[in-house]
């Protein structure tokens, strides 16, 4: 897993080129793991009518991957269009559910170290390769090979040894240590099954020109423009997570890179385009309005977009400091104000839909300026200078929190005044400093910040460990940007990751939520969401747990 | 005609000279922005150690800085771009594939704001009326309406509500219509300020007297006499404009999701991808050198007394 001040998370709402200009460089985020789709509330009412093929659809991202080889890129967009054109030793349902898809079974060792799979025959790749167990191999390989230098791909194999291929039909992978999360990893489009002669190729062809089993096929990527699959009519292996077998219904997919806010909503309400991504919160209220469009979104799981706190410096080594910054901000107010409800308040880390979610956190810590106070007093800030800022012994209480300039993006400048704003009101001087990427890294790498703001999209509560183990530091490739070196977490964490007891990973996350909120180490704020935009025509267009679209179910409805 | 060979290729030396110094200022501005190179290219990404390592060592950050310049420089020499980091294509691939669409966007940007300014200009020029103050007003306008602005205008009134246009289209000719026009708007006040200057200027001359003493309407006295003498400056500033535009135009490219090395530039920049970023560099400044020598060869066709100067 990687950290990303990136070049690309979706949730991140990137924005490869924002309107400004720069955004290639969106933020720490995200990257999912495929599963089932969720969030029928939310679905259009596809179900009455009858899917029909046929028809090309045009999906409008904000986002544009650098290179799309599932085993390098670690970017969200590049995990959308691979889902369609890669298929995976497994699928997963709504629920996080593990259902077959390349693998036909798969049995797992009494350690937790060794997964069989029995694989799927008949399946072909798009070069006519023949699918068996030396192309599972080989995608293995190829992600942990070290010359791919891959920045997602090989973290989800973090304990891969080998794979050990039995019979054409049948492997065995071998993990140096038991990783609760394997199955879940290996159905994300990350580990996406690549062709074994694609893999001989140079990574520039990796990169613009993959080759795998899915129901689409590459067609044709121009830079800065758009992104072409067609239908594979001979695919016959669809998952078991899906609604349908046999080929997809779409002729095609035309992936269209618009970053521009108003350009891609524009594109969507004049029929130039089929379905959005990114619809801005201020433009919602229109799209709902327009009886010819529908909204649908999906709340990402993963680590709500947070402010993870520097407990190692003044003055947030004080928990009573991180307590009264926590109770300092009137979020639901807040958040209220600036998504007009369409982004929700976080009350745990980790946001609803992920897997280990602890619900008993909501409500426990509200908005409580005159405890804030309290505690501020209690650890000693108790002078006021001329601004109306707290001292103690003559020095200011100054928290300062760094973002990246192009990261600053989906309202998340206007919610960082919001907590400025608050935090003002018990006297904390909360300095907001957006700033050059590359000064930003420096800042981040030297330690240099009290406060990071952030998000990741994964499926599982696995993502506290990648933000809070000891082992999980910034040079070691983690997302422990602050080293916070904690035995009540680490035991929590690394337990819940290695044990083969469903029941005791749900409770060391619960345990490790409640960490979290009770020592203050974090401000959840944002539980982050996929609003999409799509017009009536549009069916049968599915959220995946990430909350990213698939297409394979989606068809047009030619009487709309 | 000896005399303009030698002043041809002593023109040619001096782009040379100048490409290579475009490249190295290029290459010397990313040393300076702050941030560990290979950190940024990554997205910023926390990379395990052994990736940074490989990937650090790969792109030639290990060796000192004098050594690197040599390599990029005697690359260049070769005439190899590299390859960028971020895209994994050759550079001269990536440029090659988004030059078109610039040179497209340009031309026509360009083309466009020619003919309305020149219009703009004939018809008003000199004449004391509403109208000349009506043109100078709305040109003054143009230079100070942000063009991403006029994009977005356009795009609505043209794209969204008529459907005339496409919002992103490619390299099709209706796709070129608005972001061209929204780039020439704002070329269109400075062209149309220059081009009345110069042919007020030409108009005051005893030569316009004398034809216009022979009996030439006024209309023939300014498109045959006075024109070309009030496109002199213009020619300057073509090259200039014409030049820059060549570099990309970021916005514009922005707003109707154009291929262009305007947007490759920028996000190349922000990812340190330094190969591409000294590519467009090397490519804009052959661009530009290129196009002043033409340029000062028109001079010499517009005005012949510049053969006589230009040496």
């Amino acid at each position: 897993m990687n950290i990303r001040i990136q070049g690309g998370g979706r949730h991140a709402r990137a924005i490869r080129r924002t309107s400004t200009v720069l955004a290639a460089l969106a933020l720490t985020s995200v990257t999912a793991v495929a599963c089932g789709s969720d969030d029928s509330s939310d679905t259009p009412a596809a179900a009455s009518a009858t899917p029909v093929a046929g028809g090309k659809l045009t999906y409008a991202t904000v986002q544009e991957p650098s290179c799309i080889d599932p085993g390098y890129d670690p970017s969200t967009v590049t995990g959308v269009i691979d889902r369609n054109i890669f298929d995976s030793l497994v699928s997963q349902t709504a629920t996080g559910e593990t259902k077959p898809w390349l693998a036909t079974s798969w049995t797992v060792s009494p350690d937790g170290k060794t997964y069989r799979f029995s694989l799927r025959d008949g399946v072909t790749f798009h070069d006519g390769t023949a699918f068996d167990g030396a192309a599972v191999k080989a995608t293995f390989d190829h992600a942990v090979d070290p010359e791919t230098k891959s920045l997602y791909a090989a973290a989800l194999l973090s304990a891969y040894q080998e794979t050990r291929v039995i019979d054409p039909r049948t492997i065995e992978v071998v993990l140096t240590r038991p990783n609760a999360s394997f199955l879940q990893s290996v159905g994300s489009p990350f580990l996406g099954i690549q062709s074994p002669a694609s893999l001989e190729r140079s990574a520039e062809e990796l990169c613009t020109k993959p080759v795998g089993s899915g129901a689409f096929t590459f067609v044709s990527w121009t830079k800065n423009r758009d992104l072409v699959l067609a239908k594979n009519p001979a695919y016959q292996w669809a998952p078991d997570a899906a609604d349908h077998d046999g080929p997809a219904y779409l002729d095609g997919i035309t992936f269209q890179f618009i970053s521009d806010d108003t350009a891609r909503f524009g594109a969507l309400t004049s029929g130039q385009v089929n379905v959005i991504n990114n619809v801005p919160a201020a433009n919602i209220r229109a799209l709902k309005a327009n009886g010819s469009l529908q909204y649908l979104r999906a709340d990402s799981p993963g680590l709500a977009y947070s402010l993870i706190l520097n407990t190692g410096r003044e003055p947030l080594s004080d928990v009573r400091v991180r307590r009264a910054l926590l109770r300092s901000v009137n979020l639901d107010a807040l958040v209220e104000s600036v998504y007009f409800g369409e982004y929700n308040r976080a009350w745990s880390l980790l946001s609803p839909t992920t897997i280990g979610y602890d619900k008993s956190l909501e409500g426990t810590w509200k908005f409580d300026a005159a405890l804030a106070n309290k505690l501020l007093d209690e650890a000693g800030w108790t002078q006021r200078d001329g601004d109306g800022f707290r001292t103690k012994d003559g020095k200011r209480l100054t928290i300062v929190w760094r973002t990246g300039a192009q990261l600053d993006r989906d309202g998340r400048g206007v919610v960082a005044q919001g907590v400025q704003a608050d935090a003002k009101k018990v006297g904390i001087d909360l300095q907001y400093i957006s700033e050059d990427v590359g000064t930003f890294s420096q800042h981040i790498f030297a330690g240099d910040l009290d406060i990071w703001g952030g998000n990741y999209q994964r499926p599982d509560g696995d993502i506290l460990r990648f933000a809070f183990a000891s082992d999980q530091g910034i040079t070691k490739g983690g997302g422990n940007l602050f080293g916070l070196q904690d035995p009540t977490l680490d035991r929590l964490l690394n337990e819940a990751s290695t044990t083969t007891d469903e029941a005791v990973r749900e409770k060391n996350w619960a345990d490790a939520q409640q960490y979290v909120i009770d020592n203050a180490l974090a401000v959840p704020l944002t539980v982050g969401a996929n609003l999409v935009g799509a017009s009536n025509k549009v069916q049968g267009l599915r959220f995946e747990q990430s909350s990213n679209l698939t297409f394979f179910d989606t068809w047009l409805d030619p009487t709309k | 005609m000896r005399s303009t060979t030698w002043w041809l290729a002593r023109r040619l030396a001096l782009a040379v000279l100048v490409v290579v110094g475009a490249a190295t200022v290029a290459f010397g501005a990313l040393q300076l922005v702050p941030g560990d190179p290979v950190h940024v290219m990554m997205g910023g990404a926390a990379p395990s150690e052994e990736v940074y390592e490989r990937t650090r060592h790969e792109l030639g950050y290990d060796q000192p800085l004098p050594v690197r310049y040599g390599e990029f420089l005697g690359q260049l020499l070769r005439g190899d771009l590299g390859q960028s980091y971020q895209l994994h294509q050759p550079v001269a691939d990536v440029i090659g594939s988004q030059l078109w669409p610039t040179v497209q966007l340009a031309l026509a940007a360009f083309g466009l704001a020619f003919v309305v300014a020149a219009a703009l200009a004939v018809t008003t020029a000199g004449r004391r009326s509403g109208w000349r103050r009506v043109a100078s007003a709305a040109e003054l306008l143009m230079i100070s309406t942000p063009g991403f602005w006029v994009g977005v205008l356009l795009l609505t009134f043209f794209s969204f509500r008529l459907h005339l246009f496409p919002v992103a289209g490619g390299d099709s000719l209706a796709g070129l219509v608005l972001p061209a026009a929204t780039l020439a708007i704002g070329l269109i006040g400075v062209f149309a300020q220059v081009m009345r200057e110069g042919l007020e200027r030409a108009l005051e001359q005893p030569f316009v007297l004398s034809a216009r003493a022979r009996g030439t309407g006024e209309t023939a006295v300014r498109l045959r006499h006075a024109l070309r003498h009030a496109l002199i400056p213009m020619v300057t500033l073509s090259g200039w404009i014409v030049g820059s535009l060549l570099g990309g135009a970021v916005l514009i490219e922005t707003i109707f999701s154009r291929e262009g090395l305007g947007r490759i530039t920028a996000t190349a920049i922000a990812g340190r991808d330094l190969p591409l970023v000294t590519g467009v560099a090397v490519v804009a400044a052959t661009i530009f050198a290129l196009l002043n020598i033409a340029v000062d060869l028109l001079y010499r066709v517009i005005d012949p007394r510049m053969k006589e100067v230009v040496r």
